[in-house]
C-alpha cells in the first residue's frame, strides 16, 4: 500500500502542521492501527468494576471491549465481538453478569472469555468444535496504575509503567495525592464533530481560555488569575506524554491561595489543592517539580487526566467525529462537603453542558472543517508560539521542565510524536526511532 | 354529570398548560431574563445521565439525584447560565441558536387546583429542536417531571427532572434549556 505517510505532516523545524491530518480517511485508518492499535488505552477505573460479573464497555479505537472483572477478580479487556459471526456479545454498556451470551446463535462465554458452550453442541456441531480456540478475543496486556485500567492490543508494547514513564506516571500521580479515589457513578458522554487531535491538543491550550472561555470570567464562575494564569509549565515525556499549565513557583504557593477568587467550588477546589501540595506528601509522591504543576496531563493518545479529578477519553468516531467521556471521581475519606463539591464541579465544568466546555465544541468543529475544504486544507496550522524561545531547566529530581508564559510545547510535542508513531512499523521501530524529551532550547 | 371534580381538573389541567406553553414561548424567543422570573428561589433543575443496560438492571438506567448529571442547577447556577449568554462571550449561543419547543401529553400527576400554595407535579413530552450557523442541527426528545407551585395566583416552576432519550449526547453540547 503507499505509505500514508508519504511526507512530513508536522514540520519539526517550522513548527507548522498540515491540516490534512484532521480530515483525510486513509491518515484516520492509518491511526486505528498504529496509534490506537498499538498504545495503552484507558479502559474504567478499578471502582468501577468493584464485583466478579461487573462489566464495562469501551473503545480501542473503533474496537469496542467489555472490561470485565473475572471469577478470580483479575480485570480483563475481552473484544466485544462474536468468534462465531462477528455479532456484538455484549449490549449494556455496564451491569454485572454471570455470562456474556450471543444474542445470534447463542454461544455463551465465561467471563475470561473462554467459550462455555453453544447451543447443538454435540447434535449440529458434532462434537467437532474445538472450545478452547474459539474465546472471545483478548486484549494483549492489561494493567493498572493507581486503580486506573489501561490495555493493550499490541503484545509487544512495552510494559504500562515503561509506557507511561515519568510523565505520565506524574499526571496519574497528580489523581492519587487527592487520596484514594471512588469513582462517581454515571460518565458524561457527549459526541463532536471534531478530529481526535484537535480535542487533544485543546488540553494543553492554555491560549484560547481568555477569549473561548470569555463567559465564565464575565459571570465570576473563576477569575482570571485561577483560569488563565501567566506563569506556566510544561513537561514533556517519552511517547508523546506531557503536561502543560498553570506552574506556581515556590514563593508564590501561599499568594496563589490567596489570589483566587471565583463562583461557588472553584475557590474552595483551588485553595484545596494548592494547600495539599504545600505537604511534604506531596512532595514525596509528586517530586519537588511536580508539585508545583497544576497543568493539564495528557497520556498519550487521548486521556486527558484533570485535577478536578476528572479523567476525559477523546475517543475517535472517524475523522470528522469524537466523543468526549468524562469519567469523575471523588476522595473515599473525604468530608461530605468536599464530596459535594466535587459533585458540583463535575456536573458544571466540564460535560456537554457544563458552563466551560460548552464553548469548545463550535470552535473544534469548525477548525475540523477548515481542514476539509479543497483549499483552506492546504494552508499550514500554525503551533510556532514560543518556539525557540524557551529553556528545557534540569532538576537533580530528574523532573525537567520548561518555566514559561503561555505557550505551545506540548502541542508541538504531540504532533512530532504523532508523526513518530504513525511512521514507526512496529513497538520495536518506534522504540528506537523516537525522540527523547528535548534538552536545551525548545 | 357524575364526576363532580371534572371541572376542576379541567381548569388545572388548562391553567398547567397555559403555563408550559408561554414558558416554551419565553425561551424560544430568547427571553431569558424573563425565564429566570417563572422559577421559584428553591429551583432544582435536574437531568441525570442515562446508559443503555439490561432489561433485569433497568434500575440503573439514570443516574440518582446528587450524582453526577448533565444539568444539577439551583437559581444561581441558572442565572449564571442567563447571563452568559446576555454578556455575549458565550460562543456556544453567540450567533444565537434557533430553537422550537413542542410540548405534549401534558398530564397533571398529582396536586389539586383548590388551596392556594399548592403544588402540582405535572409530567409532559417535550421535543426540542435546535439549528446553529449553517448546518448545526439537535433534536432532543425527552419526558419532564415539573414540580408547579402557585405564587400570587400564577404558577413558578419549582422543579424539573429532564430525561432525555439519548444516552450519548449526539451533540457538540448542551447549550440550550429545556
Ligand atoms: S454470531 Fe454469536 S453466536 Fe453466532
Ligand atoms: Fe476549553
Amino acid at each position: 500500500m503507499a505509505a500514508v505517510m508519504d511526507r512530513d505532516y508536522y514540520d519539526v523545524e517550522t513548527g507548522v502542521l498540515d491540516r490534512t491530518i484532521y480530515a483525510d480517511e486513509d491518515i484516520y485508518r492509518e491511526e486505528l492501527a498504529k496509534i490506537f492499535g498499538r498504545a495503552w488505552n484507558f479502559m474504567c477505573h478499578e471502582s468501577q468494576v468493584p464485583e466478579p460479573g461487573d462489566f464495562f464497555l469501551n473503545w480501542i479505537g473503533e474496537d469496542q471491549v467489555i472490561v470485565v472483572r473475572g471469577r478470580d477478580r483479575v480485570i480483563r479487556v475481552l473484544l466485544n465481538t462474536c468468534p462465531h459471526r462477528g455479532n456484538t456479545v455484549c449490549r449494556a454498556e455496564l451491569g454485572n453478569t454471570q455470562r456474556f451470551l450471543c444474542s445470534y446463535h447463542g454461544w455463551n462465554f465465561h467471563l475470561d472469555g473462554t467459550l462455555a458452550g453453544m447451543p447443538g453442541e454435540e447434535v449440529f456441531y458434532r462434537g467437532n468444535l474445538d472450545k478452547s480456540a474459539w474465546g472471545l478475543k483478548q486484549a494483549a496486556q492489561v494493567d493498572s496504575y493507581h486503580g486506573f485500567v489501561f490495555a493493550t492490543l499490541d503484545p509487544t508494547a512495552p510494559p504500562l509503567p515503561d509506557y507511561l514513564g515519568w510523565v505520565g506516571r506524574l499526571g496519574l500521580d497528580f489523581m492519587a495525592s487527592q487520596g484514594e479515589l471512588e469513582f462517581l457513578d454515571g460518565v458524561q458522554k457527549n459526541r463532536i464533530r471534531c478530529n481526535w487531535k484537535i480535542a487533544v491538543d485543546n488540553l494543553f491550550d492554555w491560549y484560547h481560555v481568555k477569549v473561548s472561555h470569555g463567559s465564565v470570567l464575565q459571570v465570576g464562575l473563576f477569575d482570571e488569575a485561577s483560569l488563565a494564569p501567566m506563569e506556566q509549565m510544561v513537561l514533556l515525556g517519552e511517547f508523546g506524554h506531557g503536561i502543560g499549565g498553570p506552574g506556581i513557583s515556590e514563593e508564590k504557593f501561599d499568594e496563589a491561595v490567596a489570589r483566587v477568587r471565583g463562583g461557588p467550588g472553584a475557590r474552595e477546589w483551588y485553595d484545596r489543592t494548592v494547600r495539599d501540595r504545600m505537604q511534604p506528601e506531596a512532595t514525596e509522591l509528586l517530586g519537588p517539580v511536580g508539585r508545583r504543576s497544576f497543568g493539564h496531563p495528557n497520556i498519550f493518545p487521548n486521556l486527558w487526566v484533570s485535577t478536578s479529578p476528572q479523567v476525559c477519553l477523546r475517543i475517535p468516531r472517524g475523522p470528522g467525529e469524537t466523543e468526549l467521556w468524562w469519567f469523575s471521581f471523588q476522595p473515599k475519606e473525604a468530608s461530605d462537603n468536599h464530596k459535594r463539591r466535587n459533585v458540583y464541579m463535575a456536573n458544571h465544568w466540564f460535560g456537554p453542558g457544563g458552563i466551560l466546555e460548552q464553548d469548545d465544541s463550535e470552535n473544534w468543529s469548525h477548525a475540523t472543517r477548515g481542514a476539509r475544504g479543497r483549499f483552506s486544507r492546504t494552508l499550514p496550522s500554525n503551533l510556532t508560539m514560543g518556539k525557540g524561545a524557551d529553556r528545557v531547566a534540569e532538576d537533580p529530581s530528574g523532573q525537567a521542565r520548561i518555566e514559561t508564559v503561555v505557550n505551545e510545547h506540548g502541542q508541538r510535542w504531540t504532533y512530532r510524536s504523532w508523526q513518530e508513531w504513525m511512521r514507526a512499523e512496529s513497538w520495536q521501530e518506534l522504540m528506537a526511532n523516537h525522540s527523547m524529551p528535548p534538552t536545551g532550547t525548545v | 354529570m357524575g364526576d363532580p371534580g371534572a371541572l376542576e381538573r379541567l381548569l388545572l389541567q388548562h391553567a398547567v398548560q397555559e403555563f408550559l406553553f408561554m414558558e416554551a414561548d419565553v425561551l424560544d424567543s430568547r427571553r431569558y431574563e424573563e425565564w429566570l422570573g417563572l422559577l421559584t428561589e428553591d429551583i432544582h433543575y435536574w437531568m441525570p445521565v442515562r446508559r443503555t443496560t439490561t432489561a433485569r438492571e433497568v434500575d440503573r438506567e439514570f443516574t440518582k439525584p446528587g450524582g453526577i448529571a448533565f444539568f444539577d442547577d439551583d437559581l444561581a447556577m441558572l442565572k449564571m447560565r442567563v447571563n452568559r449568554m446576555l454578556l455575549g462571550r458565550a460562543w456556544a449561543e453567540d450567533p444565537p441558536s434557533r430553537t422550537r419547543r413542542l410540548i405534549t401529553n401534558v398530564r397533571v400527576v398529582s396536586g389539586s387546583a383548590e388551596s392556594e400554595g399548592d403544588e402540582v407535579t405535572v409530567a409532559s413530552n417535550f421535543q426540542l429542536y435546535r439549528t446553529r450557523l449553517d448546518s448545526e442541527e439537535d433534536s432532543w426528545l425527552g419526558r419532564r417531571e415539573d414540580v408547579l407551585r402557585r405564587v400570587d395566583g400564577g404558577f413558578r416552576l419549582a422543579r424539573r427532572h429532564i430525561y432525555l432519550e439519548q444516552t450519548v449526547i449526539l451533540s457538540q453540547n448542551l447549550s440550550s434549556l429545556f
